[in-house]
């Protein structure tokens, strides 16, 4: 505890330091931005932002990109609520009680709880991973090659099995996206895979040109190919206080979507939009105020809403302590880190002190500036959505071809997103996950490192990975995997997540 | 029977990728399992990804009916000729003087290709976005960063119908601006300015 305690404390001294907190503000007013407007996601806004962070210290440059990514979490509240329009995929669920409420003129409570719930939800979560932190980093070192291997493993499968649409086209999704991995020098022998002679690819395809041509170039496209709908603003936002009666009501729901979320958040392929959607369905059983669901229940926001910040900080924690992205988002992070040199994993917390303490505790810095961002200048966020989407996507595009050309000073960059960008177009109109590609991508030249080190261990004997009594870890790992696939086949419970999905 | 032609499509372009993956990698060494070679990981994730493909291809035939959009004939048209340009393209202006470095002949040839692509109002959008940025690629080093911006972003506009001369040029000028406080005076990135033909 104490050993904690002075462990938080160094890292608000890291938090606090000018830059820090600048580029905290920076990230947390660029994530409500693009939580406010539909349209652009986190993926892509990370993605963009990637490059302009490599001249960042390590530290400084995470402590942005988290901001995005907890920030966009408070901005998509706003335009659910006010709207009835998702900023973002995990506020989709705050549109069917949020908008009710905005509509019976409680669109200020609504919005207060949103932001007063994401912010109790997102100080619990970021102390959660403050105090797991080391705990499952002990665990991880006493990993071998074996079990990490069947570890990523099960962080690809579930991150397959939890995205939308059919789970066989994720999965080899995910396959595509190792297989994208291989391109480059063999880290062992020195030989060039599958890289066409071209001197560009050697070091592999550019993390950054893939991530920013599948997610933002191929969604500009897709925005400007469906006419935009414009909504106006039709509810009056009226007092942001709430009444006795909406805070008891609200608390509850508060408390459960935080730890729903923060429970849903750690599991590898979690993250926001699944725990706001696990935490919308709770209070439509659980909280006292069901009844009133669909006519603009406060319970329908404050716990969705809680659950989501909640998710976000906790999706960082396998992140942190194992080096393993969970999601799409947490993908980046671990590029930002490669680029940066650090390689993320368990020795992370102690060798690189600045930055897990740093970004703990810059995480609850930025929650209470969101906080600020958000409640008193909400009208201002509102006057964002009235900038058409025709002046916006030329920046976007400005934006990703320098940025992209910036870090390797090198045209071919910019090629290549182009070539991603109609490849991602075309996973779009086939209704194959991008998501998963990216996970696969990031994990793949890891898992293939430590699957060749594992079977060099065991002499070629597959049998490691499922030997109960010597390596119990990696047995029940891949024990796990084996369930989660299996369940997924079973036909009730398919019906039962397209039946989530579609609502 | 009801087809996925969605899923149809997926399965088989899974299974077309996985062959060229499978077939690449006769280069490499597979080794043993003990002493994997560099083709060992590359055999083993295309041939799951082949027989990935393989299942989707099957379910495709149960899941439908999920049809893919109707391409008009020129959608077909346009794209079998801008292909066709751009690989007879790229060879010729490879062997031009001065255009062989800094991968100009693929720039320009998929270029020429998007414009292609672009007479059909089905592929619009798509060809036009990617042709602004294709040609700040081939603009940037001798044409200098703010050309190559005011052009990417003047295309680009064209797959909006509701752009005007003024709200482009406006466009142009306030990213031209922000680029220059962000990339050239914050980030100091290496790159030219102005054209230097």
């Amino acid at each position: 505890m104490e050993l904690l305690l002075s462990n938080l404390a160094h890292g608000f001294g890291v938090a606090m330091s000018f830059d820090n907190l600048l580029f905290a503000l920076l990230g947390a007013l660029i994530g409500t931005a693009i939580g406010v407007l539909p349209g652009i996601g986190p993926v892509a806004t990370i993605s963009l932002l990637l490059p302009i962070t490599f001249g960042q210290p390590a530290t400084t440059a995470i402590i942005m990109l988290a901001g995005i990514y907890y920030g966009a979490q408070y901005g998509g509240s706003t335009t659910a609520i006010l709207l009835n329009l998702p900023g973002e995929v995990s506020s989709v669920v705050t549109t069917l009680e949020g908008y009710k409420m905005a509509r019976n003129g409680r669109a200020g409570a609504a919005l207060t709880i949103a932001a007063v719930g994401s912010f109790f939800a997102g100080s619990v979560a970021t102390l959660l991973v403050a105090a797991s932190g080391p705990l499952l980093t002990q665990v991880a070192l006493s990993f071998g090659p074996a079990d990490y291997f069947s570890l990523m493993l099960l962080g690809l499968i579930i991150s397959a099995v939890l995205a939308q649409g059919s789970v066989v086209k994720s999965i080899a999704m995910v396959t595509l996206g190792v297989a994208l991995g291989l391109v480059g020098t063999d880290v062992q022998t020195g030989q060039q895979r599958f890289t066409f002679g071209v001197p560009e690819l050697s070091d592999g395809l550019n993390f950054a040109a893939m991530a920013m041509g599948v997610f933002g170039i191929a969604e500009i496209i897709l925005n400007l190919e469906k006419p935009e709908v414009r909504s106006v603003l039709t509810a009056k936002v009226g007092s942001l206080m709430l009444t006795r009666e909406e805070w008891k009501r609200a608390t509850p729901s508060v408390l459960r979507g935080t730890i729903i979320g923060s429970a849903l958040g750690i599991l590898p392929g979690g993250g926001a939009s699944l725990a706001s959607f696990g935490s919308y369905m709770m209070e439509r059983k659980m909280s006292k105020g069901r009844h009133e669901f669909g006519n603009g229940a406060i319970e329908g926001v404050a716990g969705p809403e809680a659950a989501n910040n909640a998710a976000a900080q906790t999706s960082f924690i396998p992140l942190l302590t194992l080096g393993i992205p969970s999601n799409a988002v947490m993908a980046l992070m671990v590029g930002a880190l490669i680029i940066q040199g650090i390689q993320p994993g368990p020795r992370m917390v102690e060798s690189q002190p600045d930055l897990f303490w740093g970004l703990i505790c810059s995480m609850w810095i930025g929650n209470l500036m969101l906080l600020v961002i958000n409640l008193p200048m909400i009208g201002m966020w509102v006057k964002l959505l009235q900038v058409p989407y025709k002046y916006m996507y030329p920046a976007i595009l400005t934006f990703c071809a320098i940025g992209v050309y910036s870090i390797n000073n090198n045209v071919f960059d910019v090629y290549s997103t182009v070539f991603f960008g109609i490849l991602g177009y075309v996973f779009n109109k086939l209704k194959m996950e991008p998501a998963p590609l990216l996970v696969g991508f990031v994990l793949g030249p890891m898992m293939e490192e430590h699957l060749r080190r594992a079977m060099l261990l065991s002499r070629g004997d597959p049998y490691i990975f499922i030997d109960f009594a010597n390596r119990p870890i990696s047995a029940t790992l891949l024990v796990i995997c084996a369930l989660t696939l299996g369940l997924m086949l079973s036909p009730a419970l398919r019906k039962k997540k397209e039946a989530a999905m579609a609502e | 029977m009801k087809i996925n032609a969605k899923d149809l499509a997926s399965g088989i372009f899974l299974l077309v990728l996985a062959a060229v993956g499978l077939w690449l990698n006769t280069d490499h060494t597979l080794g043993s399992a003990r002493r994997m070679g560099p083709g060992y990981m590359p055999m083993l994730v295309f041939g799951l990804e082949f027989c990935f493909g393989l299942i989707v291809l099957g379910i495709a035939f149960f899941s439908g009916p999920d049809s893919l959009e109707k391409w008009t004939k020129l959608d077909f048209v346009t794209l079998a000729i801008a292909i066709a340009v751009t690989l007879v393209a790229y060879p010729l202006l490879a062997a031009v003087p001065g255009l062989e470095s800094n991968w100009y002949a693929l720039g320009i040839s998929s270029t020429i290709g998007l414009f292609i692509l672009a007479v059909s109002p089905g592929w619009r959008v798509l060809a036009l976005v990617l042709a602004g940025m294709n040609i700040f690629g081939v603009l940037l080093d001798a044409g200098g960063l703010f050309l190559a911006i005011a052009a990417m972003v003047v295309v680009a506009a064209f797959a909006d119908k509701d752009h005007r001369p003024l709200g482009v040029a406006g466009c142009v000028v306030f990213l031209i601006a922000l680029c220059w406080w962000v990339f050239i005076y914050e980030l100091d990135i290496r790159v030219n300015i102005w054209p230097t033909f």
